[in-house]
């Protein structure tokens, strides 16, 4: 366990503390939040209006997603944000052993998510269940099946693409923590990556029921 | 060393992020199981709200919002506040939007009342008469014998009714449904409305594709009520509103002084570059006549619409200039309004002059 105490970071020169400093980035993560609300928000609507206007399709369709793969990456997901949760807290604290420990707990958890989706989307490819014109499967009777996989195929992909550049970001501030950049009197990069983290599984926690669980 | 003030930050405590993550856990374990049990429309209601309590439980904790301050959380908590309106809005207007048309004294008197009496109690003279009727303006989607298998069909989803059959029919088997649909058509389906055809020839048209099946459904008074008829009357009182949709009103409204007839304005509001003619003329065509004419008037099924296998075509006529109905516009109108009869060619009465004329040139131009 080691105390950073000998973390220095130096505030930009146009803030008035480091407070300050921290204050404003932590409120431009969350402005940038909003545009990702608003930005999956669209697909939200778009779900919404088209399972109003087809409730058998969706519920004939979605009968060919794996529940328990589903169920599985939910279980994935939430487990990541805690254990991205206890690395920013141990960063906090300056716990810098643990909060390296938690990081690659947060990859590898994020690697099984995608591992997971691999193997759903290879199965999905083989049976034909795709988006619009790629659409072949002929199991599926309704004929505006291909659009429920349309938005399968978007929502899940935007957020797969979430969870990539996750992974990348972590991977960031993970070599950053090694380097001894993060302390308790320093740590905003850490926690904005956390909030980032966060946000990605409360979109999964959506999607989950959405998509695998249509009644 | 920087400023110490960020040790007031809130640190969440482990002991809390391993409850809420076991809490977590917990709610997706309850969403899973009651997703197995049928309760209807509550199945999505709980779903959903399971889902929020675990967003909230994110939030609240991992993201530290319930620390956080009231400017972020505000800021945070406005973008669902606008996710909502969206999403409000945007079903509002899909979902309760009315009929989509205007009452008024715009459309010609295409439809008319009817003059039988007690035109909804079938007789042999009706079912002869829709016979008739129907081998003008039926047989290409729904064939001869009614089977739902005319030569067009293989280019349509959903396929035409077969009549044959009992079920499956949208608006059911009473010969009030069957007239309704025969009205106002079955959008977004290719069934077209046939309001344009007179009211007699309508109620005839019903009672032959009822005839197609032995079984017999009878109107209820509230079925006639929904209609608009008296069953005790001689004669049907059914109203014949003049409708045309909001669109077509506006713009009328908006060029009623420059007199200009409708249909030259009609897609205004739908394409931004508006040519005269041959555009609307492009328009009308691929909507009404590119499924048996194919590309470009060249005759044939356009392949790419079949879903069928194997594929089919029809061998319809190139409408060249060699075609009699490109003779000129008189015979071309009379061809595209009746039909012709014999020749699977159904009419399309509700074109307007204008439509017609651009549709006229734009298939001569085509031909040149």
């Amino acid at each position: 366990m080691l105390q950073e105490e000998t973390v220095i970071h130096h505030h930009a020169h146009h803030f008035t503390s480091a407070n300050h400093e921290f204050e404003a980035a932590k409120q431009g993560m969350w402005i940038f939040l909003v545009t990702e609300v608003l930005m999956f928000g669209g697909l939200f609507v778009a779900y919404g209006l088209f399972r109003g206007l087809y409730p058998e399709m969706f519920h004939e369709a979605h009968q060919h997603l794996a529940v328990h793969m589903g169920a599985l990456n939910t279980v994935v997901l939430i487990t990541s944000s805690l254990t991205m949760a206890l690395s920013v807290s141990s960063a906090q604290k300056g716990h810098k052993v643990s909060s390296v420990r938690y990081l690659v707990l947060t990859l590898i958890l994020a690697c099984c998510f995608l591992g997971v989706k691999y193997f759903e989307y290879s199965h999905k490819f083989h049976d034909g269940l795709l988006p619009g014109g790629f659409f072949t499967n002929t199991e599926i009777k309704s004929p505006k099946a291909s659009l429920f996989f349309s938005l399968y195929f978007m929502m899940t992909g935007l957020h797969g693409i979430h969870v990539l550049i996750g992974m990348g970001v972590i991977s960031w501030i993970l070599r950053r923590t090694l380097r001894g950049e993060f302390g308790p009197s320093y740590y905003t990069p850490i926690e904005l990556v956390g909030l980032y983290w966060h946000f990605v599984d409360l979109v999964w926690i959506y999607l989950f029921p959405l998509l695998y669980l249509v009644g | 060393m920087g400023s110490t003030s960020q040790k007031h930050h809130h640190i969440l405590p482990t002991k809390t992020a391993l409850t809420i993550g076991a809490l977590l856990l917990v709610l997706t374990a309850i969403t899973v199981w009651i997703a197995h049990i049928d309760l209807g429309p509550f199945n999505f209601v709980i779903a959903t709200a399971v889902a929020t309590l675990k967003a909230s439980l994110v939030a609240l904790y991992f993201m530290n919002l319930k620390y956080e301050s009231s400017e972020n959380r505000m800021i945070f908590i406005t973008s669902f506040l606008f996710l909502a309106i969206f999403i409000v809005l945007t079903a509002t207007d899909l979902f309760f939007r009315q009929e989509v048309s205007v009452h008024g004294t715009f459309i010609a008197e295409g439809s008319s009342q009817s003059k039988l009496k007690k035109p909804w109690v079938s007789t042999p003279e009706l079912v002869a008469h829709g016979k008739e009727i129907y081998a003008i303006q039926c047989v290409a989607c729904h064939g001869l014998e009614g089977k739902g298998n005319g030569p067009a069909a293989a280019a349509l989803n959903p396929a035409p009714r077969n009549f044959e059959a009992v079920d499956g029919w949208k608006n059911g088997r009473k010969p009030t449904m069957v007239f309704k649909t025969l009205k106002e058509g079955l959008p977004p389906s290719s069934m077209a409305s046939y309001a344009t055809l007179p009211a007699d020839d309508r109620w005839a048209l019903t009672h032959y594709v009822l005839s197609l099946h032995p079984q017999v459904e009878v109107d209820s008074p509230a079925d006639f009520a929904r209609v608009g008829i008296d069953p005790n009357q001689e004669s049907v009182q059914e109203k014949e509103d003049p409708k045309i949709s909001i669109e077509l009103a506006m713009s009328q409204l908006a060029h009623a002084e420059s007199g200009m007839e409708r249909g030259a304005h009609l897609y205004h509001s739908r394409f931004e570059q508006v040519q005269e003619g041959p555009f609307i003329g492009k328009y009308l065509y691929q909507k009404h006549c590119l499924e048996c004419h194919g590309d470009h008037g060249k005759g044939g099924i356009k392949v790419s619409v079949l879903g069928v296998y194997p594929v089919a075509f029809v061998a319809t006529h190139p409408l060249n200039q060699q075609s009699p109905s490109m003779n000129s516009q008189e015979v071309f109108n009379q061809a595209v309004i009746r039909g012709i009869p014999g020749n699977l060619m159904p009419g399309y009465g509700n074109l307007s002059s204008s439509e017609l004329k651009g549709l006229y040139q734009y298939l001569k131009a085509e031909n040149e």
